[in-house]
């Protein structure tokens, strides 16, 4: 029956045209919805890597402050210790501009053994940053204050880094060589990954560095630790304190509403994206209904034919729900060899399993729906009367 | 083999009540080859429909086979039309998207039949009604009269005891009509397949054993 069915569609394919396009092209919408989707769901599913509730950033423009190394080294020692005296504030380090959820990114490339590592997140922070984030350590240790005056360079990679470039072997102590690989760094600690970008991007590439003396001219931003007593009127007196210490413009914000904001960026397009898509896959379905029931109508005289010579209503309605199922099957067959074009290409760099997961997932949306699309046509059609059908034609 | 008892049919819709068949009493017998005639609209598709379980009657019982079919599910009566029935309608009734060797396959496709045993047997019924070259043809690029022929060829491919035949040789001139009438006599001579069959010419009615004439629903002869 089945090898009957296959003939009869493939010798209507040209009727059959408009159906099969409308399942592809719904296929490989849903395909995309499905890889964001999947990708997001990957990256969500992923610890975040610190905590980032009362924390506060305050971002300052260090434009009137002292040009001279020593003096600036004095007065920023100076704040630190005014700010870490405040009752209301547990930690503060000072950070580069790319701290998470900053909107701002910094990276530079990496090099070990003649492999060259692109597009690794350069966060250079201060002394206290991981008290401020709580990141926990997993291999080797945080800095330390003589980590700053050494001979190679002493940094800190992620979890993600390390994977790509040392596999199982432990990186402490290892030497890595910089962007242009001219100088020689040397991993003593590994990070847990943080989600730097919200909760629905990978941590991706990271090294840290120590925040150093000559680095402070560049330095704008400041991460508070508050303790659970810090209100608006703290926030008040502080942004005076800061005001008055840079004789300048000062902005506190909150961790928690800049990541709520970060994942607003995510995840209001793919709300548009899901209801455009649904608007789509509705009219899919409504058109697939239509074909099958007009087709169910144009086919009478055949289903009458067919109940004549020893076909049951259930076998009519069975056979016409195969038949788009079929349908289905060529369809989806064209839209997985364009599908699996993104894993094997690697398109967007996006892992190989989230298309994976994604084809799989289409395939089976796209099957549901033609079922349920066919199911009701199929059923009309089991209860054509067969006398009637064999006499209309 | 065929018993109708007091049978009646009546089509009812909103506004009007028809009576298709009323009172009809027949028996046909085994090998039997039998012709229905009468005017048009006076029921004989009806008779023949209730006869090929494709139509129930309002009233009466029929017997075929000696077999009581008024308690058969639709499962049921679905084998029953594949195993015993072969039908042969005045518009051929074939798929137009299948091949002619695909077309008189369908019976088998609904009793477990291999592929293999479907094409022959199929080869062998188109052989039978002298189209074994037409085999890759497809319905559209073939005449009426073998087109008609195809159609008997489906009929017979399983082998069926009765063969229920509406106005075969309707659309066709008379000498094709007479080649589709010479393949039934044939059919009911040599395997004595019993044949029921309706027609609107006197001519085809009596090379057939007996006459049944229909007039507004009832038996007049
Ligand atoms: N499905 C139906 N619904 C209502 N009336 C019908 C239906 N089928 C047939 N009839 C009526 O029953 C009568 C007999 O029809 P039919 O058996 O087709 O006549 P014939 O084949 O002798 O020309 C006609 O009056 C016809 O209009
Ligand atoms: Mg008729």
């Amino acid at each position: 029956m089945f090898k009957h069915l296959f003939k009869l569609i493939w010798n209507k394919r040209k009727q059959n045209f408009l159906f099969l396009s409308e399942i592809l092209v719904s296929f490989l919408v849903i395909f995309a919805v499905f890889s964001f989707l999947t990708f997001y769901y990957q990256n969500y599913s992923k610890p975040l890597g610190f905590e980032y509730k009362k924390v506060w950033s305050i971002n300052y423009d260090n434009g009137l402050l002292t040009k001279n190394n020593d003096s600036l080294q004095l007065f920023y020692d100076n704040l630190y210790k005014s700010l870490k005296a405040m009752p209301q504030i547990e930690e503060v380090t000072y950070t580069g501009a790319n701290y998470p959820y900053s909107n701002s990114t910094m990276s530079t490339g990496v090099n070990h053994q003649g492999k060259k590592f692109d597009r690794v997140n350069n966060y250079v922070v201060g002394a206290d940053y991981k008290k401020v984030w709580n990141v926990s350590v997993i291999e080797g240790r945080w800095f330390l204050p003589e980590d700053v005056v050494t001979k190679n360079k002493h940094i800190i990679i992620n979890e993600t880094l390390k994977k790509q470039m040392f596999g199982k072997e432990t990186a402490i102590g290892k030497l890595i060589g910089n962007y242009d690989d001219k100088e020689k760094m040397k991993v003593v600690g590994v990070v847990q990954d943080i989600k730097a970008n919200g909760d629905f991007w990978p941590a991706g590439n990271a090294m840290f560095s120590r925040l150093d003396t000559g680095y402070l001219k560049n330095t704008s931003d400041i991460l508070i630790k508050v303790r659970d007593g810090a209100d608006a009127t703290f926030e008040s007196e502080l942004y005076k304190f800061m005001a008055n210490t840079m004789r300048n413009a000062v902005e506190i914000r909150h961790m928690d509403e800049m990541r709520d904001a970060k994942n607003e960026v995510t995840i209001m397009p793919m709300v548009i994206f899901i209801i455009i898509a649904s608007f789509l896959i509705i009219n899919v379905a409504l058109g697939l209904f239509g074909v099958l029931w007009y087709n169910i109508n144009k086919r009478k005289g055949e289903i009458g034919l067919r109940r004549a010579i020893g076909a049951s209503g259930s076998a009519v309605s069975y056979q016409l729900v195969m038949e788009a199922m079929i349908l289905a099957t060529m369809s989806l067959i064209v839209g997985s060899f364009f599908a699996i074009q993104f894993p094997l290409l690697n398109v967007f760099n996006i892992p190989a399993s989230v298309y994976i997961i994604a084809m799989l997932l289409s395939v089976l949306f796209i099957y549901l729906l033609v079922f349920a699309c066919s199911l009701y046509p199929g059923k009309q059609a089991s209860g054509i009367h067969p006398a009637v059908a064999l006499h209309e034609e | 083999m065929i018993q109708l008892q007091s049978i009646e049919k009546v089509y009812r819709t909103d506004t009007v009540e028809t009576l298709a068949i009323n009172g009809v009493n027949l028996s046909i017998a085994k090998g039997e080859f039998l012709s229905i005639m009468g005017p048009s609209g006076c029921g004989k598709s009806t008779l023949l429909n209730i006869i090929g379980l494709l139509d129930e009657p309002s009233k009466g019982n029929i017997k075929i086979d000696d077999q009581d079919l008024s308690r058969f599910s639709d499962q049921q009566l679905a084998k029953f039309r594949n195993q015993k029935l072969g039908f042969i309608f005045q518009s051929y009734h074939l798929i137009n998207d299948l091949r002619v060797l695909d077309n008189v396959e369908l019976p088998l496709l609904y009793r477990n039949s291999s592929a293999k045993e479907r094409k022959m047997l199929a080869t062998a019924a188109l052989e039978k009604v002298g189209l074994s070259n037409r085999l890759k043809h497809f319905p559209t690029q073939l005449s009426g009269g073998q087109r008609q022929r195809v159609a008997i060829a489906r009929a017979i491919v399983g082998n069926p005891q009765i063969i229920l035949a509406d106005e075969p040789t309707g659309n066709l001139d008379s000498a094709m009509g007479n080649e589709i009438m010479d393949i039934l006599i044939n059919l009911n001579k040599n395997e004595g397949t019993t044949i029921v069959m309706v027609t609107h010419d006197e001519s085809m009615a009596h090379r057939t054993h007996r006459l049944v004439r229909l007039f507004d629903g009832s038996q007049v002869q």
